[in-house]
């Protein structure tokens, strides 16, 4: 029985696991904001559809975990063939990315029209969702926590919401992100920002590569 | 190293007499000879021998910048010899420390990785969200394998970088050199056309490896990135991972640092990867030394432009009278300017006030730092080599 002393610890342990979800999604999330055009209520929105899908990645993995009864105990060869082509997925959505918005720059002018891919752009494909939703599926070291002690309740709707309130603990964390969108953007940043991803994408897609060859990295 | 055919045009000013220059060099020597003074006796005299030659060295180099006004040209040859003797000296001493240049797990377990300046801006985050640094090394002054602990060493760059700010890569890195050596050996550039957007590499590779070592909780650089593996230390590849990380660095050392400033002439690793010059780069703002561009004498010729080894001169920022923030204060540019144009500059001061007055100040402060940083490393990798013989 879901009891509000175990919601409040799914709040608390999300509030405490934030920096490590930060750490996590950082080397994603950070290049993305940058590649993005200024301001704040941009970034906000990029964050919001990042965040929202990273949540969506997070229950659909507790539910569909829940219902094959593996959520703390999948094992290790299915999950390194999962986790293997969530990273190379993320790798290509990072290059993908970072392709997109040289040609975006390519064809437009300097400064305005730099990246087209973010939800609220024209293009209309949903960058932050997808980086959002394979960071969300990832399994990070929080994530695990919140998956150990959401398995130790007694129904999908009860761990779902320990999910959930665990997301908004550490949510709080990533506001701070906004801010990024004060950051001036010229030709400089965005080119950094996306160098930074294609470098980002193949460590990714070296860790999703050896995951499929069947070698353990980083605890996965 | 035939450095006079490479600077496009020595510098017009007038030589100083051998008086006054040698007046102006006695600081200097005085300085060195402190450093190097020996007064030990051990029973191999390669160590003293070593010293000796490099008080020498690094009082000559002082002398003929001083002499002659010039000072890339000379600066050159002890950057040069503090590139090639480190990997002499550092390789010996792992070698005779731990009997292998590969660096195994147990060594990093242990916390007795030594420790270079070029992780510290990858630390930084890591450290203020867990107190803990993400380096398997020790955080003594006299920890560590080799004597460098991270305290003294990050000591040592922060109070050198806040006097010379980016002149730390040009006077004090001991990686640098053998890229400015190979990029001074063909009598011109094959590869010219440089797109300018790469000048953004070393913070593109800062941005990556300071968030992907927050995520590792690793040094993400030393563990993949570091093309000076190659010659100082690199993993006990004991298994796939291992081999793939040796080969990133052999990679990486034969293209940006052999292969790239053969064809550019240019400081190819410093210019357009190395994150610790980007993180650097932030210190010129706090240095109170800098190089301007007197827009009354200016032609403009630009060839400054093209000495610069690191681009950090564009028509933009020579019209507006100064150099780009990841200016390594090598004076490359200094030198080849044939009308005085290109001056060592003080801020606060009139960039057409007094330049060779700011230049002596910084190269005071940047030489006593090399004797006492570089000369050592110098005289450390001669002794090995003169051990030989000696």
């Amino acid at each position: 029985m879901t009891t509000p002393f175990i919601l409040g610890e799914a709040l608390t342990l999300g509030l405490a696991s934030g920096p490590a979800c930060m750490a996590s999604c950082g080397p994603v999330l950070v290049p993305s904001l940058l590649a993005e055009r200024a301001g704040l209520r941009r970034n906000a929105g990029f964050l919001s559809a990042f965040l929202a899908a990273r949540f969506l990645g997070y229950l659909l993995f507790a539910a569909v975990a829940w219902g094959l009864g593996v959520l703390v105990s999948l094992p290790p060869a299915p999950r390194l063939l999962l986790f293997g082509v969530v990273h190379v997925l993320l790798a290509g959505a990072l290059l993908w990315y970072a392709y997109s918005a040289t040609h975006a720059c390519a064809q437009s002018c300097a400064g305005s029209e730099l990246v087209s891919i973010s939800v609220t752009k024209k293009r209309g494909v949903p960058g932050a969702a997808v980086l959002g939703f394979l960071t969300g599926v990832s399994l990070c070291p929080p994530f695990v926590a919140a998956g150990v002690r959401a398995a130790g309740l007694g129904s999908v709707a009860a761990a779902l919401l320990f999910f959930a309130l665990f997301f908004v603990g550490t949510t709080v964390w990533f506001v701070p992100f906004v801010g990024m969108g004060c950051v001036a953007r010229n030709e400089a940043v965005t080119t950094v920002a996306r160098m930074a991803m294609v470098l980002i994408a193949i460590y990714y897609a070296y860790l999703g590569l050896a995951m499929l060859m069947g070698r353990r990295v980083y605890g996965y | 190293m035939a450095t006079k055919a490479r600077t496009p045009k020595a510098a017009a000013m007038a030589p100083r007499t051998i008086g006054r220059s040698l007046l102006l060099t006695l600081p200097i020597a005085f300085w060195s000879l402190l450093m190097f003074a020996n007064p030990q006796r051990h029973s191999n005299r390669a160590p003293q021998i070593a010293s000796l030659i490099t008080a020498v060295f690094m009082i000559v180099l002082f002398f003929m910048m001083m002499r002659t006004g010039n000072t890339y040209r000379w600066r050159r040859w002890f950057f040069v010899a503090l590139g090639i003797l480190f990997p002499v000296g550092f390789i010996h001493t792992v070698m005779v420390m731990r009997g292998t240049m590969g660096l195994p797990i147990e060594e990093m377990i242990a916390g007795r990785t030594p420790f270079c300046y070029l992780p510290i801006p990858l630390l930084i985050l890591p450290a203020a969200f867990t107190k803990s640094l993400v380096f398997p090394g020790s955080i003594l002054p006299s920890g560590g394998m080799s004597g460098a602990g991270m305290a003294g060493m990050a000591g040592l760059w922060l109070a050198v970088t806040l006097v010379l700010g980016k002149g730390w890569c040009s006077y004090a890195c001991f990686f640098g050199g053998i890229e400015e050596g190979m990029a001074s050996v063909p009598p011109r550039a094959k590869l010219r056309k440089i797109d300018p957007r790469w000048r953004y590499g070393p913070w593109a590779v800062l941005l990556a490896m300071v968030l992907l070592s927050l995520a590792l909780f690793e040094p993400a650089y030393c563990m993949w990135l570091c093309p000076f593996k190659a010659v100082s230390e690199y993993v006990a590849a004991r298994n796939t991972v291992g081999m793939v990380q040796n080969g990133i660095f052999v990679v990486l050392f034969a293209g940006l640092v052999i292969a790239l400033p053969l064809l550019t002439k240019k400081r190819t690793q410093c210019a357009f990867f190395c994150p610790f010059g980007a993180f650097q780069s932030i210190f010129n703002k706090t240095s109170v030394f800098d190089v301007k561009i007197d827009r009354t004498r200016c032609s403009p010729c630009l060839l400054c432009k093209t000495a610069c080894p690191t681009m950090s001169l564009t028509d933009e920022s020579i019209v507006r009278g100064e150099t780009l923030m990841s200016c390594m204060k090598c004076g490359a540019c200094v030198d080849a300017c044939p009308k005085q144009a290109v001056v060592w500059h003080i801020k606060g001061t009139e960039v057409a006030g007094k330049p060779e007055r700011a230049r002596l100040l910084f190269l005071y402060a940047a030489w006593a730092m090399a004797v006492m940083f570089g000369g050592s490393i110098i005289a450390e990798g001669l002794a090995t080599i003169l051990h030989v013989f000696v």
